[in-house]
């Protein structure tokens, strides 16, 4: 009788600690809107008082990437910079022209208008994302300093500004 | 050819930086203070240039809103999530419009047009 209750306590025993325990993997799927850098844009100086994203004048021009995953939620607006955020100090004052476009969507057939239906004011270009799916957005910059002046030796840095805002 | 040049910049895609922020429609619910509303937010920094995030709340013409949270800038390593609170008073409930975050570059040595990258989330 002993021996019966102990086999059946060590067999219990047994297959408790051989129970098989799981992981919970938690995800939620939910709409966003992700701001990828694709490209960071570098200035090109051609010449000792201009400093250019134009890829023949050496430069580079920055592409944002906009994935967006619920129709007609978002805007995105992207503006070409008019200052510089670090710089040595400047001898004049800088004129700044700046421009955005789409260079490529994910889906042709609904994306296709974006360019086309954009409203610019000033600097800033403004997109109606009514698709879901992958937008890449070419923003290229002009710095030109003034009475054709020599930009001085240093480090510049000009930021284009990408912002997604729920509608 | 489309789709291989399509195909090669969604690849090629995987390795650049990005920044998200979910949800798109965060809800304003009673906290555990009286008078005072709150929002709970994530944010996933999955840019390597960039380690802090300057979150702000706003109205409908983007004029900033008083509101508390942990940090106003969040500290954020690459591949980093954080789920944050947004505290506003009753009295700025309706006028809160926005909440968005916004990156924070650092200074370096390069000639560059930098990307900074803000999202807006709109309060339901």
């Amino acid at each position: 009788m002993f021996n019966k209750t102990l086999i059946i306590v060590i067999g219990l025993t047994i297959s408790a600690f051989g129970q098989a325990e799981t992981v919970p993997i938690n995800g939620t799927v939910q709409s966003r809107c992700i701001i990828s850098t694709d490209t960071v844009g570098v200035y090109g100086n051609p010449n000792s008082y201009t400093l250019t994203t134009t890829l023949s004048d050496g430069g580079v021009p920055a592409v944002t990437r906009f994935d967006v995953t619920l129709a007609d939620a978002y805007y995105a607006t992207i503006t070409a910079p008019s200052e510089f955020s670090s710089s040595p100090s400047l001898p004049d004052v800088v004129t700044w022209t700046g421009d955005t476009e789409v260079q490529t969507v994910s889906n042709a057939t609904t994306m296709g208008a974006y360019e086309t239906n954009k409203i610019e004011y000033g600097m800033t270009d403004k997109y109606d994302l009514t698709a879901t799916g992958s937008t890449w957005f070419k923003t290229s910059s002009l710095a030109t300093m003034g009475g054709s002046k020599a930009y001085p030796g240093g480090s510049y840095t000009a930021l284009v500004l990408a912002e997604c805002i729920a509608q | 050819m489309r789709m291989v040049i399509l195909c090669l910049m969604m690849l090629t895609s995987y390795e650049v930086g990005a920044h998200e922020m979910t949800p798109t429609y965060p809800k304003l619910e009673r906290s555990h203070v009286r008078g005072v509303y709150k929002s709970t937010l994530q944010i996933f920094n999955k840019r390597k240039d960039v380690e802090y995030y300057e979150i702000g709340v706003f109205d409908k013409k983007f004029k900033p809103i008083p509101f508390v949270t942990s940090y106003k800038v969040i500290h954020l390593k690459y591949l980093g999530h954080m789920t944050f609170d947004v505290y506003i008073r009753e009295k700025d409930k309706r006028k809160a419009f926005y909440v968005c975050s916004r990156s924070k570059l650092r200074t370096e040595s390069i000639t560059k047009a930098a990307i900074s990258s803000r999202i807006c989330s709109k309060f339901k």
